[in-house]
């Protein structure tokens, strides 16, 4: 099973370098930041070349992209549109304002709130919502909003930019930069061979009494368990959450704070995105902390970022067009760099200590859309007395 | 009105007080009826400020009645419903303890340095409470700044302080200011010769606080734990930060997974709550004694109680203040670190914007208070109980049900005004109207109708009477009340996040967007700003008693 995804990844990947090819030759030559993000000079439009956005350097070294569509080989942007991002503007900002600035008649107006937020925002505006793109940290937010009927289709060749299993079968949703599900440790605690690569093993992991971290009301949380769910059945998740209580689990507001509790020694194993340990050894490279997977299950599923277009938009090319842009080249390698996400184009690699996309174990037959079925979730969790 | 205008009417006001009380005549309340203009505008304020309630009745309705009783019944309802309770008790209680002696020390006593102690003893009202609860965690945490600090010495780990304790330590601790606001404006108007005469009949002096103050300040105290009740009840923040399960939690979840009309029927039960805490303030509150007398004698001396005294100001400020300052001095220090926030970097605009839209919602409820407060003071109806009580519904209803509830009206009724400032300053007034309404109020009780009846046997239309009696008697009121809705507009985040124009970015939404991604050092610049700018604010609100901070 792995074999053949993998198969499938690879072929992706080689049409999509070969598709890419002219563009990164074209639009890549001069990657060294020359033209930096946060540059607002009038005359930049859709012709010239395009550099690195961000400060195109890595806490973890340089880079040079050599993989992905440019942003020059895509159709240029002109009007006025109103993105609702759930992703934070410390995070995204920097990429949208080099969007904006790429084209002289093109203004885009961000609302920053969370996901569900914005997802409530969108349900109660009902007709009168002015947004014309929902840009999500995940895909049950993206999946509750292509349920109530309020995205529409995306082109078949923005959606062909991302392979199958990071999008919405049927079109409503693209992801457009990928997380994995983790377990970071305290590595002056524990080395690698002691945390468990089952995740079913972690109630019994005596060891870890009073010692787990966890962020229950987190929206990734949910999506892990919801995983979980679709994979083991509500019984064996009801079992797994019971099991976590009774091993004294630490409950956190976000799993940033999951993971910097563990850096601080507080605890010293949680569950979390991998991008928090990265950001957190980013900012202090000694920090005793490290990124361990477990393998095919609920604990490592590969979930998305991504973004949509909304029903009531009058600019639905436009919108298209704008996630288009995310998922350019220069956008994905943005990505890797400054969030320390997984680019999802082929050709752009990770950043920092982590395996490439197609070293990582996910778990199969889960269609990331499920992910959506929060409330059964919610239910679950409040049933057992997590929440 | 300028403070020495307001201080020279006070001052003949107090005579004329002076005077109708040597009458004798206890003037009883309600005996003139306001006009029926103002009672109508009253009534017309109240409506608008619950049309906010439609969506969630709406809403909860989706839920079907046979799922709203099982909802409302099932064991972990009822354990947020008694955690609630808890708490809010909890808070309420001990925010009198530490609000009402901190208000005696600063207005009756000797203390040293009691201007300096007025203001700093204040001042924990501009932190919010999200802030100061992340401080508390991050200094106090069982591995945090001060274990660290301990290490050498062999601290492993302190005791946790999360869970029902933390939640009330810090929400005590931002939020005492509303009963010491309160509380001491009372204490200050009050005629302390009544104290003197209780103390020339033997009384103790404890026995003279308690037969003689504490009836006259008793109004005062309730319409400040009023206000700290309803804020802990309201408050999400803090009891997610301190991991506790209160309401507002449950409610948080709900909208975040998408249930929206759960969300929407636990919040009408807090509604309902809201409603019990309103009812039982209006009981403690009483009958309410009628524009005090103000003439105040010698102040009460310490004697050895100096020292305590002191020490009990000192730890207060101390903890409120010192601790949150210190860790975003920390953040502040350390914010060149963070990777990838260029975007957050700091823009004067962030601070215009929440200054400008704070002092626009100040002044729109201070012109929505006016009719409310004033039938409220003159009038014993049903309408105008219910009037006032109804401003107050806002209040205890989380930010994030009352920016979702004014999406629904917005895009509804009002597609002109979604997303533009005027549905932004509409929704502050909701939920902040209440600060106003009390403040005022109260200034309106300590008016003696007397007064203005005077200036109409002078020759004054009623008009003319009010502008040239009442509405200086109740500027100071007016401005305080208007101070205190400031500074809460500008630490309100949830509805300013569901609101705002897009792209209009307040201090409080550049703290969130990088406290939220966890680029602490981005949040320490718009955080202090907040700060200092709210606490300027506060001075107005102490100042604007200041002839009597001598």
């Amino acid at each position: 099973m792995h074999m053949e995804r993998n198969d499938t990844g690879r072929l992706s990947r080689r049409r999509l370098v070969a598709a890419g090819l002219t563009a990164g030759v074209a639009g890549l030559a001069g990657c060294n930041g020359v033209l930096g993000g946060g540059s607002d000079d009038g005359s930049q439009n859709g012709s010239q070349s395009i550099g690195q956005i961000g400060s195109g350097r890595s806490p973890f070294g340089d880079r040079s992209i050599d993989g992905g569509t440019s942003m020059s080989e895509m159709p240029a942007l002109s009007g006025e549109l109103t993105v609702y991002s759930g992703r934070g503007e410390a995070l995204v900002g920097e990429l949208v304002e080099f969007i904006d600035d790429l084209y002289d008649d093109f203004s885009v107006q961000v609302r920053y709130a969370g996901s569900s937020d914005l997802v409530n925002q969108i349900i109660t505006e009902g007709d009168g919502s002015p947004a014309d793109v929902f840009y999500s940290v995940n895909a049950g937010s993206l999946g509750t909003l292509a349920e109530e009927g309020r995205t529409t289709p995306l082109p078949d060749d923005v959606l062909e930019l991302v392979r199958e299993e990071f999008r919405d079968p049927d079109g409503r949703w693209t992801g457009t930069s990928g997380r994995a599900r983790t377990v970071p440790y305290n590595t002056d605690q524990w080395s690698a061979s002691d945390v468990p690569n089952d995740i079913s093993a972690f109630p019994d992991a005596e060891r870890f009494a009073d010692e787990v971290g966890w962020a229950p009301t987190y929206g990734s949380f949910q999506a892990f368990v919801t995983a979980m769910r679709v994979l083991e059945g509500d019984e064996p998740t009801r079992e797994w959450l019971q099991g976590m209580l009774d091993l004294g689990v630490q409950e956190y507001s976000d799993e940033f704070l999951v993971c910097q509790a563990i850096a601080d020694g507080e605890i010293s194993v949680g569950f979390a995105n991998h991008y928090y340990i990265q950001r957190i050894l980013a900012g202090r490279n000694d920090a005793p902390l490290a990124t361990a997977f477990t393998s095919g299950d609920a604990g490592s599923i590969f979930n998305v970022a991504g973004a949509c277009t909304v029903d009531t938009s009058d600019n639905r090319e436009l919108a298209a067009n704008f996630i288009r842009h995310l998922l350019s080249a220069e956008a994905q390698d943005y990505f890797a760099r400054e969030t320390f996400e997984y680019p999802l184009v082929s050709g752009v690699d990770p950043v920092g200590d982590l395996p490439r996309i197609d070293e990582l174990n996910p778990p199969q037959g889960v269609d990331l859309t499920q992910l959506s079925d929060l409330e059964g979730t919610v239910d679950l969790m409040r049933d057992v007395g997590v929440l | 009105m300028d403070a020495e205008h307001s201080t020279g009417a006070n001052d003949a006001a107090s005579d004329a007080e002076d005077r109708s009380a040597s009458n004798g005549a206890s003037t009883p309340l309600g005996e003139s009826t306001p006009p029926l203009g103002l009672s109508l505008a009253s009534a017309t304020v109240a409506v608008v400020v619950l049309l906010p309630l439609i969506w969630l009745v709406r809403l909860a309705f989706d839920v079907g009645v046979e799922e709203a009783v099982a909802l409302s019944v099932r064991p972990q309802t009822v354990e947020v419903f008694a955690n609630s309770a808890a708490l809010v008790v909890a808070v309420t209680a001990a925010s009198i303890l530490v609000g009402v002696p901190l208000a005696y020390l600063t207005v009756r006593t000797d203390l040293p340095f009691r201007r300096f102690w007025t203001v700093a003893v204040s001042l924990p009202l501009v932190i919010p409470s999200y802030i100061g609860a992340f401080a508390f965690v991050t200094a106090f945490g069982p591995q945090g700044a001060l274990q660290r600090l301990l290490e050498p010495f062999g601290v492993e780990s302190l005791p946790r302080l999360y869970g029902f304790t933390g939640a009330t330590l810090v929400l005590t601790l931002y939020t005492y200011p509303y009963v010491y606001i309160t509380t001491r404006a009372a204490l200050k108007s009050m005629d302390t010769t009544l104290v003197e005469a209780a103390r020339t009949l033997r009384h103790t002096r404890w026995e003279a606080f308690r037969r003689v103050t504490v009836p006259q300040i008793r109004p005062a105290v309730a319409a400040g734990s009023l206000l700290v009740a309803l804020y802990t009840l309201s408050d999400f923040g803090t009891p997610a930060i301190m991991r506790f399960d209160a309401f507002t939690r449950v409610i948080f979840v709900e909208f975040n997974s998408f249930g929206r009309d759960l969300a929407a029927l636990l919040s009408l039960q807090l509604v309902a709550v809201t409603l019990l805490i309103l009812a039982a303030e209006s009981r403690i509150r009483g009958d309410e004694q009628v524009y005090g007398g103000g003439r105040a004698t010698d102040r009460v001396r310490l004697g050895r109680w100096k020292g305590p005294a002191l020490g009990f100001c000192t730890g207060v400020s101390a903890l409120a203040l010192a601790v949150p300052s210190v860790v975003l001095g920390t953040w502040f220090v350390r914010g060149a670190s963070d990777v990838g926030s260029e975007t957050l970097a700091f823009d004067i605009s962030y601070v215009l914007n929440s200054v400008g839209v704070a002092a626009a919602t100040a002044a729109v409820a201070a012109i929505f208070a006016f009719p409310v407060a004033y039938v409220a003071a003159h009038h014993r109806g049903t309408v105008a109980t219910l009037a006032e009580r109804a401003t107050y519904v806002g209040y205890a209803v989380p930010g994030v049900v009352i920016g979702l509830a004014l999406v629904y009206l917005g895009t509804s009724y009002a597609q002109p005004i979604y997303q533009t400032l005027y549905l932004l300053v509409f929704a502050y007034v909701v939920r902040f109207l209440p600060q106003a309404v009390g403040s005022l109020r109260a200034s309106f009780l300590r008016v003696d109708p007397k007064l203005p009846e005077a200036a109409r046997t002078l020759g004054r239309t009623p008009g003319g009477a009010f502008r040239s009696v009442t509405l200086p008697l109740v500027a100071p009121g007016l401005l305080g009340g208007m101070a205190l809705v400031f500074l809460t507009t500008m630490k309100e985040l949830p509805a300013t996040l569901f609101l705002a124009p897009t792209g209009f970015e307040t201090l409080v939404t550049r703290v969130w967007s990088a406290y939220s991604q966890g680029y602490f050092g981005r949040a320490a610049v718009p955080a202090l700003i907040l700060l200092a700018v709210s606490g300027l604010s506060m001075l107005v609100i102490v100042s604007q008693e200041g002839y009597d901070v001598k």
